[in-house]
């Protein structure tokens, strides 16, 4: 299942990479909203690091729903979704490989957020560069486990975008505000008492909702319209 | 339908008993005054918002299992009753909130769960509408109801823990409020909690049966049956 979800994800990424619109959307929407926040600091002041890290990680949120809307619409011409359904892949590899190409895009687009938050919003990385990239990954696998889960709510011709933004920002709350919490510190270069709980925070929810995921994938991506 | 009519009745009975305790039995609290008398409104709205969420899980995972319309409708009627108690409870608990610590919020663990799970049922109710629109068709909105039912409540405790370590660092309004309530009013507020019990069954049950009756008149439009008596209470749906 796997290798099969590592086809998936390699497929998804060359199209997402080569010609796709998600990758490039999600990175100029970030950066213009990382931006536009920054219009909110008054000249001459510095945006403390916990606004820093809510703007960096609302960027994130964003980038996400245009990334798992992209990953999603590659399959819905020419029925290409009932193909790979049809196909000998299993739906949960479906989900993973999603998931996986998901979670790509998204640190890629993070790697553009990093440097304009450092710039436009005046931060720097003091304190440690390891916690900076565990925490990155922690809380990008929960944001692509759920992505990959409730983006194939955007399948068949009813679908809604915007509905997927609502629906998915709320329940993103705990694992974002761990990253807010943990960025801020370094950030500021005062690691938070509480970062111990804010990481434990992040490996619940990766881990109930990688669960989640991979139970009800199948229920949702479905050959109906 | 007498059965709905004799629980309203009940409802009505009760929801009267619980003010007269609400505002003759329970004593007058010191410090608040009159204001204080919201938390026996709020508290049963807020805990009845959480058993409707409740619901839509076991209801939803149901469905998951066995596809039954029937539970797909349950879910939806505990989730409407849901958001709307829940709302209720956010303006009553603001309502104290800005009458006791002088803000209209606060981070508190329990008001910001709240808020986020009416977020959360909101866009649930958002999807499901979604099929009027000539959006998704009724089989698929039901599976993927039912798939974000159970992803929204696993979120519950979640969301409940890390509002509360949030809140340990940032500079705390207030102290949760102590427990030392009179014995009258812990009276007072299980009268209510019942009253407001009752009520959450009646409205669930009135919208239940409700969807029921959509359900029918869908499946007769659609498959044109003639034998439907014509009426409301009609039995036979099996077209």
């Amino acid at each position: 299942m796997l290798r099969r979800a590592g086809f998936i994800a390699a497929k998804d990424l060359r199209l997402s990479v080569g010609g796709g619109q998600g990758l490039v959307q999600a990175m100029l929407l970030g950066l213009l909203l990382i931006f536009l926040f920054s219009l909110s600091r008054p000249t001459g002041e510095l945006v403390s690091g916990q606004a820093a890290g809510a703007i960096f990680w609302l960027a994130s949120a964003f980038g996400l729903v245009l990334v798992f809307n992209d990953l999603f619409s590659l399959e819905e011409g020419q029925g290409c979704r009932l193909g790979l359904l049809s196909s000998p892949v299993p739906e949960h590899a479906v989900w993973l490989g999603k998931g996986l190409a998901g979670f790509a895009l998204l640190v890629i687009s993070q790697a553009v957020f990093l440097p304009a938050a450092a710039v436009f919003l005046g931060q720097d990385i003091q304190g440690s560069w390891g916690v900076l990239i565990l925490a990155l990954i922690g809380v990008d696998w929960g944001l692509a486990a759920l992505g990959a889960l409730l983006g194939a709510l955007a399948q068949g011709q009813g679908a809604r975008e915007s509905l997927f933004s609502v629906i998915l920002f709320p329940l993103l709350l705990p694992v974002l505000l761990g990253g807010i919490r943990i960025f801020a510190g370094v950030f500021s270069g005062d690691a938070a008492s509480d970062q111990g709980l804010w990481a434990g925070i992040i490996v619940a929810f990766d881990a109930v909702f990688t669960a989640a995921g991979a139970f009800l994938f199948p229920f949702l991506y479905t050959g109906e319209e | 339908m007498s059965n709905i009519r004799i629980l309203s009745a009940l409802t009505l009975i009760a929801l009267i008993v619980g003010q007269w305790f609400i505002w003759a039995y329970a004593p007058l609290e010191e410090t608040m005054g009159l204001v204080q008398k919201i938390f026996y409104i709020h508290m049963p709205l807020a805990w009845w918002a959480l058993v409707s969420f409740f619901v839509v899980f076991a209801a939803s995972i149901r469905h998951l299992m066995t596809r039954s319309a029937g539970s797909d409708i349950l879910a939806g009627a505990a989730a409407e009753i849901g958001v709307l108690l829940s709302g209720l409870a956010l303006v009553s608990g603001s309502i104290w909130g800005r009458a006791a610590w002088n803000v209209w919020w606060t981070w508190d663990p329990r008001l910001t769960t709240t808020l986020i799970m009416w977020f959360v049922y909101a866009g649930y109710l958002v999807l499901r509408g979604s099929s009027a629109g000539g959006g998704m068709g009724g089989e698929r909105r039901a599976m993927v109801s039912a798939v974000l039912g159970v992803v929204a409540f696993l979120d519950v405790p979640l969301v409940f823990y890390s509002a509360r370590i949030w809140r340990s660092v940032h500079p705390a309004v207030l102290a949760s409020q102590g427990g030392g309530l009179e014995p009258e009013m812990w009276h007072t507020v299980l009268v209510n909690l019942a009253a407001f019990g009752l009520l959450w069954l009646t409205l669930l049950w009135a919208r239940y049966s409700l969807g029921r009756a959509e359900e029918r008149a869908q499946a007769l439009l659609l498959h044109g049956s003639p034998d439907a008596q014509g009426g409301q209470a009609g039995q036979g749906g099996q077209a």
